[in-house]
């Protein structure tokens, strides 16, 4: 006998519609029968053990870490709190990195060049040299009267390349080398011009 | 969570911060006691802006120091640093058209003593073209501004320059240049810059047109 050979009022009973003093007395017998069967079926829910444990772990953790683009295209509001220990290292770290990039590459070497400036200032109580190489400081490189009445010189080592520089007589007259090329100082007069 | 985020917000907030006033304080620092306060500003603000559009700061400094050691009045030492990075911009963009690559400082430091000495941009663009990857554009610009400062016209100028370097001269015989322009002067009769400049240029285009010497391709179209 199976479930789906059972009288339909003997259905009517398993499903609880109806009572077994409700049925008829012909099919009583059968009634008590579907009901012991139906007793005798195993309610004991399937377990798995850990299986609702596993599933809610995965769960729980796709929902704390959900996709790049998801945490990118989500709208959410944003709360910065600023903790004052946090701005030390934060400053401490950016002024490193800061020290790093800011260091000036180094640079090939390069190869200096002994050279000697000449000018003839027969009436000059002081002569020196200014230019790109010491900062346009009048005072830093004084000329010394030679052998040669009126001939002032020095002599410098420079590193190869281009320098600017003007003699700078008695201290307030700035004078291009009448030896070299010249270029317009932006001020109305003229530095010379080196290559080495 | 928040705390790292907030604490590499911050690194960040204080590493533009702080560069930048790394940066304006070596240029205050530069200028402290040469230049009035006024002229100082002034350069601290075209320096920023120049080194936002990839140019050479140092130059604009200089030019500011130089002003204060000749006792120039304040506003015409910004006139003249404002004039000097007009000129950093043009060379920049000269050398921009000569491609293919963004020009690096040097270049364009060059390229405006190339301009202060009497070249044109399409010369600079021209003398960066010729250049080409055997020749530091800056050494061949620095060269062209000394032959125009020595009085060689500019037109010249290129032509010599190109005529050396396409028959295969290499860094040392560009350098050469002004000294060789200077020696014509010196040992010959009445020889101006400009003929002595054009003699070398006979005699680079010589070299170049003789049996078996390989004229190197132009870089550049």
């Amino acid at each position: 006998m199976s479930g789906n050979n059972f009288h339909p009022q003997v259905k009517q009973l398993l499903d609880g519609e109806i009572t077994l003093a409700d049925l008829p007395p012909a099919l009583r017998a059968e009634g008590e029968e579907a009901l012991r069967l139906l007793a005798a079926v195993d309610r004991e829910p399937v377990m798995f053990p850990g299986l609702d444990t596993r599933v809610l772990a995965k769960l729980r953790r796709r929902a704390d870490s959900p996709s790049f683009w998801r945490r990118l295209v989500t709208p959410r509001e944003v709360r910065l709190r600023v903790r004052p220990w946090t701005l030390v290292p934060a400053f401490a770290a950016a002024l490193a990195l800061v020290l790093v990039l800011v260091r000036p590459a180094p640079t090939p070497a390069t190869s200096a060049v002994t050279v000697r400036f000449v000018l003839f200032a027969p009436d000059a109580h002081d002569v020196s040299l200014a230019g790109t190489f010491n900062q346009w400081d009048p005072a830093a490189t004084p000329l010394v009267r030679t052998g040669s009445p009126g001939v002032w010189s020095a002599t410098l080592t420079l590193p190869a390349g281009q320098h600017q520089y003007a003699f700078v007589v008695d201290g307030a007259r700035w004078v291009a080398d009448p030896g070299a090329p010249a270029v317009d100082d932006g001020f109305g007069r003229r530095n010379s011009v080196l290559s080495l | 969570m928040k705390t790292l985020r907030a604490f590499l917000l911050l690194a960040l907030l204080a590493l533009v911060g702080g560069g930048t006033t790394l940066h304006a304080q070596d240029i205050s620092a530069r200028l402290a006691g040469r230049v009035s306060p006024e002229v100082a500003a002034l350069v601290q603000r075209l320096a920023t802006s120049a080194a936002a559009r990839g140019l050479p700061v140092d130059p604009l400094i200089q030019k500011a120091i130089e002003g204060g050691a000749k006792g120039v009045p304040a506003d015409r030492i910004a006139a003249a640093v404002r004039a000097l990075a007009g000129q950093l911009d043009v060379a920049a963009a000269a050398l921009t058209r000569a491609g293919p690559t963004h020009p690096d400082t040097d270049a364009i430091a060059a390229g405006a003593f190339a301009l202060n000495a009497g070249l044109n941009d399409t010369n600079v663009t021209t003398l960066a073209r010729v250049s080409g990857p055997r020749h530091a554009q800056g050494g061949t610009l620095r060269v062209a501004g000394t032959l125009a400062a020595m009085g060689v016209p500019a037109a010249q100028t290129v032509e010599l320059v190109t005529q050396v370097i396409e028959a295969g001269g290499d860094s040392a015989d560009v350098l050469a240049l002004p000294a060789q322009v200077s020696a014509g002067v010196s040992h010959g009769r009445g020889v101006t810059p400009a003929q002595a400049a054009a003699g070398l240029a006979r005699a680079a285009a010589a070299r170049a047109n003789a049996p078996g010497q390989q004229k190197p391709k132009p870089p550049h179209p």
